[in-house]
């Protein structure tokens, strides 16, 4: 340890830069964060702008010889009845799974926040669908939907009614996807919403209780405002999770019929790997991007602004 | 007794390792196809005779060259059908198979970007004589002068029939051949005939999940009325009467609920074997399995038929046609793995009889000649497909991409979803869309 002697006359020249934790920058500390900032440029912001400039270009998948065309592709995207109609189904659908998801993992997660055994193993079997493949998630609905020998179809032919071809009528085929992709994946968000309602402290319900709080009181008064933040991570998860829907369409319907079940993501991989216009392509993915981002942000701000009030 | 356990064991170590190193010194090239997966049936079926199906049959084709070759094994990767968006991604990463199943249809998009290899010198050299090749597999494989495909077949698209159920309507001649219609009002004449007295739709059609029944017979109801809507090849027209009324018979069917509903390829398979229906529409390919199917006990029992799609336009009998073929592609090989990759065309070439009984046309002139293949089920009756089959111009860009689309908004119009002159429009206005950003 240096010993500083502050001396009238003195102490400018006495004082010396002190040892131990450093004052200012140390660049060599960035050696830490190099390996995940390497990834993170290498796998996330080159894409990101390679994409951008991709979307720019007249190009196929086995053409090196793009050309630049400007805006062109997104003005031809603007025009295209079918992508349009991808981006309709696309919102659509999330509509209808995020809300779903908010409201049958909270309700899951409510009901078995429990310790005894039955509560344990029924959250092993709610969580057991998420490690499906969607492979095997669509087969299984696949013969659930069947209407001629599917499950569904008996249930109903059971009780006098006339089967429902889901995944072939256009009214219907969204919603059968929407229907597979909560039972598939529900699993997560009650888990999330289970470890956010064993962080709130029992004393808070016992006082609630104490002062006679019906169990509506003590929902909306402590259970609600305890899981706020859990409740965001999971809404903005879902919003850009299902907003990437695919596997399940392509599987279980091919994007039809009519149009009526495309994801941008599946109008994305046609016209990249069917079509092979990369340029086109890409233009798509920016666009989807942008409507992730925005959904996202919004819901981010318009729950930040509910907390601050 | 020890040392005479001794030698038998160092024997043994021996055997197993001669055995080793001859493997190891066979060159190995992947196979990648489609034609589904059957190895719990034929995964040690060396005997093709013995196989039955085209899964069955391709499967016990590529063990009996593995058996036989003492150069090469073939290692098949099997995709789902039809599988050109995982070899694009293949080709793209630059890891494609050696060889791989291609529809004559879409050779032209990967041969004219230089993705395949030319095959004519090797041909020669392997003694293929090209000339026995049919026309319509020669043309199949051949762009821009060179040849570019082992042709493997040429498959078209006809008419499965319920004898039994036939029977039943009334529909069966004197000499037992099925009544065919003639004209679009005895189709519906019969058809009606046929639910009336069976209770059954006169169709079975892959409807759901699946663009091919729409595409395919649509194009074929459009040749019927020698409609050329590719006269451009680069401009796809359906503004015209003929693809109208083509598309109005399909709606009409479906309207008047003359055919099952709802059901995808798997399905309509099956439901055809289960006779839910008088004649499923679909490909040379079924032929081998079903009547395989009329040997056993059923509602096919004795009683399968098949025939060329039945004319019922005045204009041609032409029918929707294409081919598989198997291609090379580009990349380093070794000069071992282009050896092997030839040696195995050639078996294919050698052997394509046997393909010939899943039911498809052989691609071999002196096969199709020959009466063996004649004295095969069935065959005299779609005989006229060799001359019939017509494929899309080749000139003719993005084939799959277009049968895609057309199948899409066929199928809108065919269930009603779109009205016709709305998916004639949007189908045209699509198609023209892709080929105009082709290139």
């Amino acid at each position: 340890m240096t010993d500083v002697t502050l001396s009238p006359g003195k102490a400018t020249a006495a004082v010396k830069r002190p040892t131990g934790a450093s004052i200012g920058p140390r660049w060599s500390n960035a050696l830490f964060v190099a390996p995940y900032l390497a990834f993170y440029l290498a796998l996330l912001v080159y894409p990101l702008f390679k994409g951008i400039w991709m979307s720019m270009l007249q190009s196929d998948m086995f053409d090196d010889t793009s050309k630049f065309a400007g805006l062109a592709n997104y003005y031809r995207l603007f025009n295209d009845k079918v992508f349009i109609g991808s981006v309709w189904n696309t919102i659509w659908f999330v509509v209808m799974t995020v809300p779903a998801f908010v409201a049958i993992g909270l309700l899951l997660a409510l009901a078995l926040n429990r310790s005894d055994r039955t509560s344990a193993t029924l959250r092993a079997i709610f969580f057991g669908t998420s490690v499906l493949s969607v492979t095997i998630v669509t087969i299984i609905w696949k013969m659930m939907y069947m209407p001629g020998n599917g499950a569904i179809a008996g249930i109903m032919r059971f009780f006098g009614m006339e089967p429902l071809a889901f995944t072939t009528t256009a009214s219907l085929a969204l919603p059968a996807i929407a229907i597979t992709t909560v039972w598939w994946i529900i699993g997560l968000p009650m888990m999330l919403f289970l470890a956010a309602l064993q962080q709130i402290p029992g004393e808070l319900y016992e006082a609630a209780a104490l002062d006679n709080a019906s169990r509506w009181r003590s929902f909306w008064s402590i259970t609600m405002p305890s899981i706020r933040r859990t409740l965001l991570v999971v809404v903005i998860y879902e919003i850009v999770a299902q907003f990437q829907l695919f596997g399940q369409a392509l599987l279980l319907t091919q994007g039809g019929p009519n149009n009526a079940s495309r994801p941008i993501v599946l109008f994305i991989y046609e016209q990249g790997f069917r079509s092979w216009n990369l340029g086109y392509a890409a233009a798509a993915s920016e666009i989807l991007f942008i409507i992730m981002a925005v959904a996202a942000l919004a819901q981010f701000f318009a729950s930040r602004k509910r907390v601050e009030e | 007794m020890r040392k005479l356990s001794t030698v038998l064991l160092a024997g043994l170590v021996v055997t197993a390792g001669a055995g080793a190193a001859l493997a190891a010194d066979k060159t190995e090239i992947s196979v990648s196809r489609f034609f589904g997966a059957c190895e719990a049936d034929y995964g040690s079926v060396t005997d093709v005779t013995k196989a039955n199906g085209e899964c069955g049959i391709i499967t016990a084709l590529i063990n009996k060259f593995n058996a036989e070759s003492t150069t090469t094994t073939v290692k098949p990767e099997i995709v789902e059908w039809p599988g050109y968006d995982q070899l694009t991604a293949r080709i793209r990463s630059g890891e494609p198979p050696v060889i791989s199943v291609m529809h004559e249809a879409v050779i032209s998009d990967y041969s004219s970007r230089g993705l395949l290899e030319p095959l004519d010198e090797d041909f020669a050299k392997a003694g293929i004589d090209v000339n026995d090749m049919t026309d319509a597999a020669r043309q199949g494989v051949t762009k821009d002068g060179k040849i570019y495909a082992m042709p493997f077949d040429t498959h078209t698209w006809l008419w499965h029939i319920n004898l039994n159920l036939f029977k039943q309507a009334g529909l069966v001649d004197e000499a037992g051949k099925p009544i065919l219609p003639k004209s679009t009002d005895e189709l519906f004449a019969q058809a009606a005939q046929f639910k009336e007295k069976t209770g059954k739709p006169y169709f079975i059609s892959t409807l759901a999940n699946e663009t091919a029944f729409y595409t395919r017979t649509f194009d074929t109801l459009l040749y019927q009325q020698n409609a050329d809507f590719f006269a451009d090849p680069n401009k796809v027209n359906f503004s015209s009467p003929e693809a109208k009324g083509a598309l109005q018979l399909l709606a009409d069917i479906y309207s008047k609920d003359l055919t099952t509903k709802n059901q995808d390829y798997a399905a309509s398979v099956s439901s055809f074997a289960a006779g839910d229906g008088g004649v499923f529409i679909c490909g040379t390919w079924l032929i081998d399995t079903y009547d395989q199917e009329a040997k056993k006990d059923g509602a096919l029992a004795n009683g399968y038929a098949v025939t060329a799609f039945p004319q019922i336009y005045p204009g041609s009998p032409r029918v929707w046609a294409d081919g598989h073929s198997w291609v090379l592609l580009k990349q380093d090989l070794s000069d071992a793995q282009r050896a092997s990759a030839i040696e195995f065309m050639k078996f294919l070439w050698d052997n394509n009889y046997e393909w010939s009984r899943t039911g498809h046309l052989p691609i071999r002139k002196s096969i199709i000649d020959s009466d063996q293949f004649k004295n095969l089920p069935h065959r005299a009756d779609i005989a006229s497909l060799a001359v019939n089959g017509t494929a899309l111009p080749s000139a003719v860009k993005r084939q799959f991409s277009i049968q895609d689309i057309e199948g899409e908004e066929v199928g809108s119009a065919m269930r009603g979803d779109k009205s016709v002159d709305q998916a004639l429009t949007d189908a045209e206005t699509r198609i023209n869309e892709l080929l105009a950003n082709a290139k």
